[in-house]
């Protein structure tokens, strides 16, 4: 039991592509989303947005995709909650990478707004 | 559905915002990779422009700059071992990442998601001279003896016919708008005009009128007018000559027959290459493409392209060049040849023109300028060479034009080991049909075998008219077994079809010779042993098919 999808908390480096998720996430999936601009600000956001779903740009500066998302296992309310990676053409091998790391799926970049949400919504209604 | 509305404006004004950074941050690469020195490893220097790089893999296609992201994520895949390996870029590194980074340039222009900009896409659609094939018939005729005629006959000629006796039942069939040709009877037990009336209904509302060829007993103006209203586009009278009706029906299906104009496209981008062949393709042009100039003779004699796309700037042999040296061959000399190039500068233009060109493209190009001048100069180009290689009666290949197909088609088999076959028709006592009905009876016997096999037989095989009822053609890909199954059942049905001529009704047949590439080394001893063939079927009776064994 998973429940509905409601908050999605977006963690993107890029400028464009934060807007045009945001726009694809709300106005088609009828998500509430987040954006967050690096692993530290989402750190420091999640606790209060309390999201039920984390998608994770892999490739940011600073801090990259797979550390937020240790940092992010090693706070009290985010052991479990499933995060999504996003990123350019995958290479063989770099999905289960992804998947041994605890992401429950990978959406390719660069994605195409008008499925986003789909994709999103399949993956959330797999768990 | 102004959610929808509001959604697609909200996007396209995104993807305007990206469009218009999209020269910085081209420029933002540029300098990246500028400021590398060349003599020493700069690691800061280099990851900023990987990331660079990277950051545009993942977000040109979301903008809808699909080949933006394409040529983005080749550099990027590139440039990863060698960030890797932090080792002085050798020249030849140096050269492909210079290269691969003026092609971004060169993509930048292309903006092709469906999403944002449907019109290019629609505009293509309508362009396209090969759109699918309406090769399904609806007969409407409350006669059912004649209903019955028409789609055994129409069956004959490779049509697929359904028959409604009752106005109400094809009402019911038109509603899921299907793809199809009506023929349609005027009279109807319920109204003498019922079939005019009904039509009148179905067109209603319809952007795109259903073709409708309608047969009737009145001769009248109004009803024929009433008719044109209705989207008729034929009004024939009863009982209708098969072989009128079969050429309208032709006229109207003919995309599906002729053929798709051929393109060559030389581009050592193989990016831009998919490109310019997705747009073609999608018009119904045949592609081939080649992205090393070295390599194009092969394809230029296999691929028999009606026009030839070449792109001017290509390392080891421009366009130019390469449009001089195909005008070497004579076979070659009519050919169009169109560049395609980011060259702007008029002299520079009229001087590529002047070395054999026939047009000239200035990249980026519209999708739906490329497909234009694409099918204005092969149409041309098609015509003049159907005018030196086509039978005017029946539009097959001559007696020359068979015969050298045959020879190029020998030499490719052999080369790829590949079955084909060679077949000579030649209709029973034509010279009987000619002196109880008159020649043009005969021509247009002529005419329905011609016809009949260019439906039957495969798009790809070649069919000639070889001599007055005298007939060629040649099997791809097709042993004499197959071939034998093939001309057989043609045969059979030729010999069901009636000609109809004042009144009169007379059947036709013909013999056949088929041999296959087996036994012979070239096209003039499978000529001569087609001819035996041919000659043995007439002797063992006429009507049947006779093969040469080994």
């Amino acid at each position: 039991m998973t429940g509905k999808l409601t908050r999605i908390l977006y963690v993107e480096d890029e400028p464009d592509i934060q807007m045009v998720a945001r726009l694809a996430l709300e106005a088609i999936g009828g998500y509430t989303v987040e954006i967050c601009s690096s692993g530290a600000d989402a750190l420091t956001r999640a606790p209060t947005f309390h999201p039920q779903l984390i998608l994770l740009d892999v490739m940011m500066p600073g801090m990259d995709g797979p550390t937020t998302l240790k940092n992010l296992r090693e706070l009290p309310d985010f052991s479990a909650t499933p995060v999504v990676f996003m990123t350019a053409k995958v290479q063989p091998g770099e999905v289960t990478e992804y998947h041994a790391l605890g992401a429950i799926g990978v959406i390719p970049k660069p994605f195409d707004p008008m499925t986003l949400s789909a994709q999103v919504q399949a993956i959330w209604e797999k768990l | 559905m102004s959610d929808a509305k509001e959604f697609q404006e909200k996007l396209k004004a995104l993807s305007d915002a990206y469009a218009a950074q999209l020269p910085e941050k081209l420029n933002q690469i540029q300098q990246a990779w500028e400021a590398l020195p060349n003599s020493s490893w700069d690691d800061e220097g280099f990851r900023k422009l990987y990331h660079l790089i990277h950051s545009m893999t993942g977000s040109g296609n979301t903008f809808g700059f699909k080949m933006i992201s394409e040529v983005s994520h080749v550099l990027e895949e590139y440039l990863k071992p060698l960030k890797l390996a932090k080792q002085v870029l050798n020249p030849e590194q140096r050269l492909r990442i210079k290269d691969l980074i003026s092609e971004l340039h060169q993509v930048v222009s292309y903006r092709d998601n469906a999403a944002l900009s449907q019109d290019s896409l629609i505009a293509i659609n309508q362009l396209g001279e090969h759109a699918r094939p309406q090769r399904r018939i609806f007969v409407v005729e409350d006669n059912h003896e004649f209903a019955d005629e028409l789609q055994i006959h129409l069956s004959y000629f490779g049509y697929d016919v359904s028959v409604f006796y009752k106005l109400k039942d094809f009402r019911a069939a038109m509603k899921s708008d299907p793809n199809v040709v009506v023929l349609m009877d005027v009279n109807f037990p319920e109204d003498d005009m019922a079939g005019i009336k009904t039509m009148m209904d179905i067109q209603q509302g319809r952007e795109v009128p259903v073709p409708v060829l309608f047969v009737s007993a009145y001769n009248e103006f109004k009803v024929r007018l009433d008719a044109a209203l209705a989207g008729g586009i034929a009004y024939l009278n009863k009982p209708p000559s098969i072989s009128n009706l079969i050429d309208k029906l032709d006229e109207l299906t003919s995309s599906s027959m002729a053929n798709p104009y051929r393109v060559l496209i030389v581009d050592n981008s193989t990016i831009l290459t998919e490109y310019y062949s997705a747009v073609l393709e999608q018009a119904g042009l045949k592609v081939c493409a080649v992205n090393d100039p070295f390599m194009v003779m092969e394809p230029l004699q296999d691929f028999a392209p009606d026009l030839i796309l070449i792109d001017i700037f290509m390392p080891g042999c421009n366009g130019i060049q390469l449009a001089k040296v195909i005008r070497q061959f004579d076979a070659y000399v009519s050919i169009p040849i169109v560049f395609l190039s980011a060259e702007t500068d008029l002299d520079q233009q009229m001087l590529a023109l002047s070395m054999g060109g026939d047009d000239f493209l200035t990249k980026p190009i519209q999708p739906q300028h490329l497909v234009s001048a694409v099918i204005s100069h092969s149409r041309r180009s098609q015509l003049l060479r159907s005018f030196m290689v086509r039978d005017s009666l029946t539009g097959l290949l001559n007696h020359t034009a068979i015969k050298d197909q045959l020879d190029h088609e020998v030499v490719r088999a052999k080369r790829q080991g590949t079955a084909l076959s060679f077949a000579m028709i030649d209709i029973d006592h034509f010279k009987q049909v000619n002196d109880t009905y008159g020649h043009p009876v005969g021509d247009r016997v002529i005419k329905s075998l011609s016809r009949l096999l260019k439906q039957r037989l495969r798009e790809n095989d070649i069919v000639g008219r070889y001599g007055g009822e005298e007939f060629a053609v040649i099997l791809i890909d097709t042993d004499a077994k197959a071939a034998v199954k093939v001309l057989d059942a043609i045969r059979e049905d030729f010999s069901k079809l009636r000609h109809l001529t004042e009144g009169m009704e007379f059947q036709v047949t013909f013999s056949c010779g088929v041999v296959d590439i087996a036994r012979y080394d070239d096209a003039s001893k499978m000529c001569e042993a087609a001819d035996r063939q041919l000659y043995q079927a007439k002797h063992a009776g006429r009507n049947q098919v006779s093969v040469g064994n080994r």
